[in-house]
């Protein structure tokens, strides 16, 4: 494969400014994050309202007591009001109070109930110190079941040791972990204090930097195949294919494009890092260089992959619609990773991860979640053996799109099926 | 010079150019003929490197198509297009910088261009402003731009009104003149006969036909020639036939018999020659009976020759 410089940078800088200049491209740039920041806004909203909401509607518990084992159990329930996380810890503490009321039979207690006079009802059985078990009523349910049982589990326990026990281990095992502080090892190998917002970020960052990834190898193979589509449909190729070789066109085109793609994930880092850095630097989040490093080897190798193969199924499809019905298996591929992202961060060192991480069309994304992991301590032969078999992939690619390229954008009417395409790469 | 040796392209085990060998001087005008599925995109998708033939090969300025030689060479194809949400000077441009310029310099010659074409004021326009007549004379620019030494022009007649048939007529010529080589694919039989010096014409893959122009119109003509004259012989020597046809008469001659003989021997018998023209047959009729004989129809269906180079004329009636 002979290339001239000249006529690839010819090509590239064509297409890279072609594309940052079009309407859609500037709209995705700005417009994702705006989309994002409002989508999480709201989120993180909604969920904290919910809680909210229903701590301050519950005013008032009916308790039938079966059992009679809560008859000093204390006559109101005061739940403190968990700042959540972002919000300053060092606030002033909050509570909010609601009256236990106590009723003979089940069916007092559900008349009660029904007629608004308390907001849940707990039927506590008469097997319950045996069993364990517990039955709680409503008349609403909030979205999140948990707002339910935080306030009333503890006051459970305040009334079965009450007068068995002094007042302060009744405190104490009512809420026996508050103060718990985890330490976990980090990876220079040092115990550092886990607290809730690094526990979030522990699930966002690698998230944040899979999806990042991922958009970006699938935006670029988007253009790609869009941009072959639409060159082929409107019989622009022919002519240029005189004065180019395929394989100039089908790297300036990589080029070109992948410059697109990293200049858009470039504008939302910096456009996030202005948002975020705030958050990161409160829950003490520092992105290592060698993720970073690590990231953008990942993109370019996952791009020359991801986007051969999109400039090969570009080539031999008729319109850009085609193109894209035959492209989503790929890029479905791509974020597959994003699936299992529980399976990955749980447990970075498992079969699965590993696996996945090595396997060429999903290790980009596999293996930088692997890295961000909290607990990952990822060997750097199997970062090496994952980028070796990506880039051999890669290269791999790169051949049957050229020569699925040379006979494919001379093609028109029926797509070949993959015998024929398999057919083309051996023979052209 | 462009040479063809023994060209092969095989599809499926069936070739759909098979053994094809000719050659293009610079300079020269040259039609690649053929009826629809001839196998003529093919050829010349091999001629411009596009395609790899399976056997033979193809040579331009002495050397195999193909690396650098693509700067040399310019192709319009049949069906083309051109990138529509761009400036009409940057789009030609474009393919400037792929021909080996600058960006200034193919800017340049882009604009030099569109004034040659009458387009210097849609310069600036995008290329989806244009109407479709002057998107067409737009790609006829691209394929001008790097003053390439073998233009193959696919239909370039296309579409085109009389006045831009004109000009592209012109820039043909100027082109042949500038010592390029020109090869023309076209079904328009009458800008073959007027601008093309040598033909090629293939039927399923197959050369039928090659030679001068004109050399084959008078061939299929059958080496007759039309006499305008008050009385004509029943016979005469080296003549096979003579008969009548819309005021003239149609000689046709032996092999080995020229028209010079024919005058002289009418000149001897005291006929007053009004007019002596060589016959030849219009190339439309030659592509038609050339291509129903290959599928094995009827022969001979095809017109009359025409007369259409005089090349003696005799003294006017009353004359000396």
């Amino acid at each position: 494969m002979t290339l001239s410089f000249p006529r690839l940078l010819a090509i590239a800088r064509r297409e890279y400014l072609t594309t940052i200049r079009r309407k859609a491209f500037v709209l995705t740039v700005f417009g994702m994050p705006a989309l994002w920041t409002v989508l999480f806004t709201m989120m993180i909203k909604l969920e904290a309202g919910e809680s909210a909401r229903a701590l301050r509607n519950f005013h008032t518990l009916g308790v039938v007591d079966s059992a009679g084992v809560l008859a000093q159990a204390p006559p109101e329930i005061a739940t403190p009001i968990d700042p959540g996380p972002g919000q300053h810890a060092a606030a002033p503490s909050q509570s909010l109070h609601a009256e236990v009321r106590f009723f003979p039979t089940v069916p007092d207690g559900d008349r009660a109930l029904r007629a608004g006079q308390v907001d849940q009802l707990l039927i506590v059985p008469p097997d319950f110190m045996a069993t364990g078990r517990l039955r709680q009523y409503a008349l609403k349910s909030s979205l999140f079941s948990s707002s339910h049982d935080s306030p009333v589990a503890p006051w459970l326990v305040r009334g079965l040791l009450a007068g068995r026990v002094d007042s302060e281990r009744i405190e104490r095992a009512a809420r026996p972990a508050e103060g718990l502080s985890l330490y976990r090892l980090n990876r220079q190998g040092e115990f550092e204090l886990k607290d809730k917002a690094g526990e979030l970020m522990d699930f966002f960052l690698p998230l944040a930097l899979g999806m990042l990834l991922s958009i970006a190898i699938v935006v670029g193979g988007q253009y790609l195949l869009q941009g072959i589509a639409e060159e082929k449909e409107s019989r622009i190729l022919e002519s240029m294919l005189c004065t180019v070789s395929p394989e100039e066109l089908l790297v300036g085109k990589l080029v070109g494009l992948g410059g697109s793609g990293l200049t858009m994930v470039g504008a939302w880092v910096v456009m996030g890092s202005f948002v975020a850095a705030p958050v990161a630097m409160m829950a003490r989040i520092h992105v290592p260089p060698l993720m970073i490093a690590t990231g953008v080897a990942y993109f370019l190798l996952g791009y020359l992959f991801y986007g051969s193969l999109m400039t090969g199924i570009g080539a031999v499809s008729n319109n850009a619609r085609e193109a894209q019905q035959l492209a989503f298996v790929f890029t479905f591929m791509n974020f597959v990773p994003i699936y299992m992202i529980s399976a990955i961060i749980g447990h970075p060192d498992g079969a699965l991860a590993v696996g996945v991480s090595m396997f060429p069309p999903t290790a980009p994304i596999s293996m930088l979640l692997r890295l961000a992991a909290p607990s990952s301590a990822v060997p750097w032969w199997q970062i090496a053996l994952s980028m070796t078999l990506l880039a051999g992939a890669g290269w791999l690619a790169i051949l049957g799109a050229a020569k699925l390229f040379r006979i494919g954008l001379l093609m028109y009417g029926k797509t070949p099926t993959l015998p024929e395409m398999l057919r083309w790469v051996r023979e052209a | 010079m462009l040479e063809i040796r023994e060209c092969t392209k095989r599809y499926d085990g069936r070739a759909v150019v098979n053994r094809v060998s000719f050659e293009v001087q610079p300079g020269e005008i040259f039609a690649l003929l053929g009826p629809n599925g001839a196998g003529k995109t093919t050829l010349i998708r091999m001629i411009t490197n596009i395609l790899r033939p399976d056997e033979g090969e193809v040579r331009f300025l002495g050397r195999p198509v193909g690396g650098e030689l693509r700067q040399e060479i310019a192709y319009l194809p049949e069906e083309r297009g051109l990138y529509r949400r761009v400036r009409t000077v940057e789009a030609l441009a474009y393919y400037g910088e792929l021909k080996g310029m600058g960006r200034q310099q193919a800017r340049e010659r882009a604009m030099e261009l569109l004034t040659r074409v009458g387009l210097a004021e849609w310069a600036m326009k995008q290329v989806q402003a244009l109407s479709k007549g002057m998107q067409q004379k737009v790609q006829l620019c691209t394929a001008l731009i790097g003053d390439p030494k073998l233009m193959i022009l696919d239909e370039p007649f296309s579409g085109l009104d009389p006045i831009n048939v004109q000009l592209l007529e012109d820039i043909l010529r100027e082109r042949r003149a500038a010592g390029a080589t020109v090869l023309l694919s076209t079904h328009q039989m009458n800008k073959v006969e007027q601008q093309c010096d040598r033909a090629l014409m293939i039927n399923r893959g197959r050369m039928v036909l090659y030679g001068e122009v004109r050399q084959l119109r008078r061939q299929y003509a059958g080496n007759t020639i039309a006499v305008r004259a008050q009385r004509m012989p029943d016979r005469l020597p080296g003549v096979t036939a003579i008969e009548p046809l819309n005021g003239e008469t149609m000689l046709t001659l032996e092999p080995h018999t020229a028209p010079r003989d024919v005058v002289q021997a009418l000149l001897e018998r005291g006929v007053e020659i009004e007019s002596l023209a060589v016959a030849s047959m219009p190339l439309e009729d030659i592509f038609v009976k050339v291509v129903r004989e290959g599928l094995g129809l009827d022969r001979g269906q095809s017109g009359p020759p025409t007369v259409d180079e005089p090349v003696a004329v005799a003294a006017p009636r009353g004359g000396r």
